[in-house]
């Protein structure tokens, strides 16, 4: 036994036996987190970002880069809020992240893929881990729920398109197409056929927008931040309430009915 | 048949088979309910691969009525029935001398209880993720022309009863079996059932509004949002987990070591 066991073992005061007992619980833990979560952050993602993510040629500056960090934060928020009082682990957002990233893949691969014959390229999930880390990173340096919102939400929301870029650059190379510029990401949208998705409903830039040029990405993630920090405290004080520990007394007659009456 | 405990008293020190794990985490029940979510979900993804878009594309097909209504007409009861059966089996066998439970046999049933909230968590996943995006595919591809479609008719009519399978039928172990949720009811608990479970009535929400409104199939659509709002309360699982360790920490204390457990709360 090394001496890292030993002192596990004396810790948790039990033998060997009841501390491999133990052990076996946290394993089902970790399965029921990885799928619960998998499921519950991929189903509100999946809902409120919806086509931002799905599609290439829904990531734009304006909409894609405010509406997915902002949402993609919520959960995480709640689940680091969970993991660090409780247990002082800093890993909730970036479990999150993780653990949305996986999800996203595999239904990007079995669903739009194999069942709906899209490309690969149409639908690049966007990932949020970098932003993720760091805000873990800042909950551990700072060990305060008000000062990772502040900075960490904050960083969150800013290093979210940067973090996208390596993936995501091939695709906004301008083209010519029709004698008007477009993106890669745009000739991917109208030369793929989606007929339950019009190409209309797509969010196309307009007005001054254009004028900013390359500072319009930063303008749209500063205003991320802003959001995600308050959507920060919000999602951390929702993750606290759920997890109530809290019993309503059972009634005397369904007592009886168990023998406790 | 009932499974009343008879208070025994317990020896601290004991070297027999009740100090391995296996007396205390049986995964054969378990196992079985994964392996069947497995090939249900397996086949019904290989189902949507080969008869979908050849003959689910049009509700008034009478194909349409052969592949995928038949699908719904068999699974519906089946998947409700079992439900019924099984949370009705639990009721009647429930512990009905729950004072006298011995810490051994109470640790037993956490360790049932946790493996019954891992089999819904593996459920949850399925609905919430893998078949979601799935009827993402099928929509954003294919008009929706009725309620059901070959997207709907697993995710809404199998992956919900399924889920609602294992969260009403943890729920009803853990009132029947485990003293400190049959003294109090949990409010974590309740809401890690209910929310999930009201997601079928807000199907009727959702399925009024794509009747009614040229919505398009825009998914981040406040249309969708009831699903979204009743997918937070996974969140309260966690909770579920802490008054689960409040009182597994004692009993492992008082299985495996020298400290006493005090009554649960």
């Amino acid at each position: 036994m090394s001496p890292n066991s030993r002192e596990i073992l004396a810790v948790s005061e039990l033998p060997p036996e009841g501390a491999k007992l133990s052990r076996i619980w946290d394993w089902c833990v970790v399965a029921a987190v990885a799928l619960l979560f998998m499921g519950a952050i991929h189903l509100h993602v999946m809902l409120t970002v919806g086509d931002w993510d799905m599609f290439i040629d829904w990531k734009d500056r304006q909409f894609w880069v405010l509406v997915t960090p902002v949402s993609m934060l919520m959960i995480p928020a709640a689940l680091q809020a969970v993991f660090w009082h409780y247990f002082r682990l800093p890993i909730g957002m970036t479990l999150g992240a993780v653990l949305l990233l996986i999800a996203t893949w595999i239904t990007r691969y079995v669903g739009w893929h194999l069942w709906g014959y899209f490309p690969f390229t149409m639908g690049v999930p966007a990932t949020m881990i970098a932003g993720a880390l760091a805000c873990d990173a800042i909950l551990l340096i700072v060990r305060s729920s008000l000062l990772t919102s502040t900075f960490g939400g904050f960083v969150f929301a800013l290093l979210f398109y940067p973090s996208n870029w390596a993936s995501l650059a091939p695709y906004f190379i301008p083209i010519e197409h029709q004698g008007m510029v477009a993106s890669v990401a745009d000739m991917i949208g109208y030369v793929f056929p989606r007929s339950g998705t019009p190409e209309y409903i797509r969010m196309i830039e307009r007005g001054t927008l254009r004028t900013y040029e390359g500072t319009t990405v930063w303008i749209s993630s500063f205003f991320a931040g802003v959001i995600c920090i308050f959507m920060h405290m919000l999602w951390w004080r929702i993750g606290l309430a759920f997890s109530t520990q809290r019993f309503v007394d059972s009634s005397k007659r369904f007592k009886k009915f168990v023998g406790l009456a | 048949m009932s499974t009343a405990s008879v208070a025994i008293p317990v020896p601290r020190e004991s070297s027999g088979a009740d100090r391995k794990a296996g007396h205390y985490v049986r995964f054969n029940l378990f196992a079985f309910g994964v392996i069947v979510m497995v090939a249900m979900f397996g086949a019904f993804r290989m189902y949507q691969q080969v008869f979908a878009w050849e003959y689910g594309l049009d509700a008034t097909a009478p194909e349409f009525e052969t592949y995928w209504m038949t699908l719904v007409k068999i699974e519906i009861p089946v998947l409700f029935g079992l439900g019924f059966v099984c949370w009705g089996y639990l009721w009647l066998t429930r512990d009905r001398n729950m004072s006298a439970l011995t810490p051994k046999v109470e640790l037993q049933r956490y360790f049932s209880f946790t493996l019954w909230l891992v089999a819904y968590t593996f459920a949850i996943y399925f609905i919430g993720s893998f078949f979601a995006e799935g009827d993402g595919v099928w929509h954003q591809t294919v008009l929706r022309d009725t309620p059901f479609t070959p997207s709907h008719n697993v995710l809404f009519y199998a992956c919900i009863p399924t889920y609602i399978f294992f969260s009403v039928g943890g729920f009803v172990y853990a009132i029947t079996r485990l003293p400190a949720f049959s003294r109090g009811i949990s409010v974590a608990h309740v809401l890690a059932v209910l929310g999930p479970v009201l997601i079928l009535p807000n199907l009727g929400f959702n399925e009024w509004g794509h009747a009614y409104w040229l919505t398009e199939e825009i998914f981040s659509h406040p249309l969708h949002w009831g699903f979204v709002v009743l997918g937070w309360n996974a969140l309260a699982l966690p909770g579920v987990a802490l008054q689960m360790i409040q009182r597994m920490v004692p009993l492992f204390h008082e299985v495996f070591g020298d400290m006493p457990a005090k009554p649960a709360d």
